[in-house]
């Protein structure tokens, strides 16, 4: 029995190796290669660290943002770090945003007994069935005619759209594990609706909250289509479309463009490390990303 | 304040946004894919009823990239449903270390998909790519190969490429699911002489039956919608091969400019999602009645 147990064991060591092999190892070669010459990139077989080191890269993106034009490196690289910031001030937005209004919307939904509360709760959900594809062709055009178009704060209202019934959802299954016998000790106290959702059900609501806005920022930072289609000059891309600009551009040295990507990532794979609790209990109560 | 009252006045935030950047927009979609609206030719919009509709359904343009998307989605499920099953089934066991296994999952999920898509055009790349030095490294290849430069090299290459970022979710899905089975059912069948083969086929898999329709549900739903990656990784090339319909959509819409068109093929791809998810539904619900 003991050399069972033992094979066992094993079995699931290979096994796990093989899957952190694959889960890890292409992202790891990605950042790995962007610490290397483009010419050692080369080599056969392949260098897996990088020695010596080489920052130049990470140096360009950073010198292009301050010196522009000056600096010489190419034009992808220069404005890279503001569509990191754009990113940034996108996701952080949509979850700020998405969590609060989404709360509101959440409660009645969880809590209040009223005529057509099936009906909001499918509604909200279905608008999640339609393709942002077929969305997209209108947006853009409308965006356009109210000149609405290549700024940020579209595509912070467009992603809402899409986040927000996702952080209902998770948030009005949340708000039914708090117990209603404290929210009728409110009542009891005086409460109005508003301070019991304020004073009892927000505050005991934190953990789903965070998940919630952390799912938001996640899903927001990655967002393409949108993106692409309503950005016209630099100043509203973001960081996914400069990862799809230096990708099909053949002229750029390669070790930018992975780069570029390694930055990218950085924020929601700190995210997921970070909240991976939070994460994955959110994943598992709510729905899916896409 | 009556309930109803106060559900209006709490989801009004919420459910304005999301009407606005999704119902409105649907409408117009729908408007706009009745009418001959192409923006090349301004001052030429008129109402022309299904007639977008009948020019795509009759026409190999839709087709051939209907055929495409379902290869490439049916593909990507599959692969999907057998790597996470296999993934969960390990973390189901009890072993030290599952918990860094389980928290590493979240690295590919994290990666937004245009990244993903720069990271797989780099280990594929045909002159530097780490798929080719380790091919031939280990003797599967003779020379490097322009993996995306061909069928089926290429369709294979976007479906595993595709995939990496998909199947963590649809691995912490199934090992929740996993983890509702109760241990004394899987006792009494060893005590009974069930083999570990027998176990997993008469007590795993129909109690996973739930979980696993809702994965390949909605893994279905994203894939059938697919575009970002396509975007990075082959443009709809080589030679069509990979021309699913969220690129005929984006290529008719925003290179053609053939508004009515692109809306038409795009609620044809809306409605075949939405039948294929009712379907599902009810096929694999009954299924689990049974």
């Amino acid at each position: 029995m003991k050399a069972r147990a033992r094979l066992r064991l094993a079995v699931i060591y290979i096994g796990a190796a093989i899957v952190m092999l694959g889960t890890v190892g292409p992202f790891l070669w990605l950042v790995s290669s962007s610490f290397q010459y483009e010419r050692q990139l080369l080599n056969i077989p392949p260098q897996w660290l990088p020695n010596p080191v080489v920052l130049d890269s990470y140096r360009e993106i950073f010198e292009g943002a301050v010196l522009g034009e000056e600096s010489g490196v190419p034009y992808q690289s220069r404005i890279f770090l503001r569509s990191f910031a754009n990113s940034f001030f996108v996701a952080g937005s949509v979850a700020a945003i998405a969590v609060m209004t989404g709360a509101y919307a959440a409660y009645p939904l969880a809590r209040l007994d009223f005529r057509g509360r099936s009906t909001l709760l499918f509604g909200i959900l279905a608008s999640r069935l339609i393709p942002g594809l077929s969305l997209a062709i209108p947006i853009v055009l409308v965006a356009r005619q109210i000149g609405m178009s290549d700024k940020i704060v579209t595509l912070v209202f467009i992603n809402l759209s899409f986040i927000l019934p996702y952080v209902i959802w998770l948030l009005q299954s949340y708000f039914k594990s708090i117990p209603v016998e404290l929210e009728d000790a409110g009542r009891i106290d005086g409460c109005s609706r508003l301070q019991v959702v304020h004073k009892i059900i927000l505050p005991l609501s934190l953990p789903g909250m965070t998940s919630a806005a952390i799912l938001a920022f996640m899903l927001s930072w990655g967002e393409f289509l949108f993106a692409l289609l309503l950005a016209e000059t630099p100043a509203s891309y973001t960081s996914t479309v400069i990862v799809s600009l230096f990708a099909t551009d053949v002229d750029v040295n390669f070790v930018s463009i992975i780069t570029a990507g390694v930055l990218s990532v950085i924020p929601p794979i700190c995210f997921a490390l970070i909240f991976q609790r939070y994460i994955i209990s959110g994943l598992l109560s709510g729905s899916l990303k896409g | 304040m009556s309930p109803g009252l106060l559900a209006i006045f709490f989801s009004a935030p919420a459910v304005l946004i999301i009407a606005a950047t999704i119902l409105v927009p649907f409408g117009m979609a729908v408007f706009l894919s009745l009418h001959n609206w192409n923006l090349k030719r301004p001052g030429r919009e008129r109402f022309i009823g299904l007639e977008n509709y009948a020019d795509w359904l009759t026409d190999s343009d839709f087709w051939e990239p209907l055929r495409i998307t379902f290869t490439f989605a049916i593909g990507a499920v599959i692969l999907i449903l057998i790597v996470s099953l296999l993934i969960a089934l390990l973390l189901n066991e009890k072993f030290p270390g599952r918990g860094v296994v389980r928290a590493l999952l979240l690295v590919p999920w994290a990666i937004p998909s245009v990244v993903n898509a720069l990271l797989w055009k780099w280990l594929l790349d045909p002159n530097y790519g780490l798929i080719n030095a380790l091919f031939l490294e280990f003797r599967l290849i003779e020379t490097y190969q322009a993996w995306l430069g061909s069928m089926p090299g290429v369709m294979i290459w976007l479906t595993i490429a595709y995939s990496w970022i998909h199947i963590p979710l649809a691995t912490l899905l199934l090992l929740s699911g996993l983890q509702t089975i109760p241990d004394d059912i899987y006792e009494s069948a060893i005590v009974d002489g069930a083999s570990v083969w027998q176990r997993f086929a008469f007590i795993t898999l129909p109690l996973l039956r739930p979980m696993l329709s809702i994965v390949i549900i909605f893994e279905m739903i994203f894939a059938l919608k697919v575009f970002d990656i396509i975007f990075v990784l082959t443009a709809g090339g080589p030679a069509d091969a990979t021309n699913v319909l969220g690129w005929t959509i984006y290529t008719e819409t925003f290179r053609k400019l053939d508004f009515g068109a692109g809306s038409s093929i795009a609620m044809l791809l809306g409605a075949i999602t939405l039948a294929l998810a009712i379907l599902f539904y009810v096929f694999l619900d009954r299924g689990v009645e049974q």
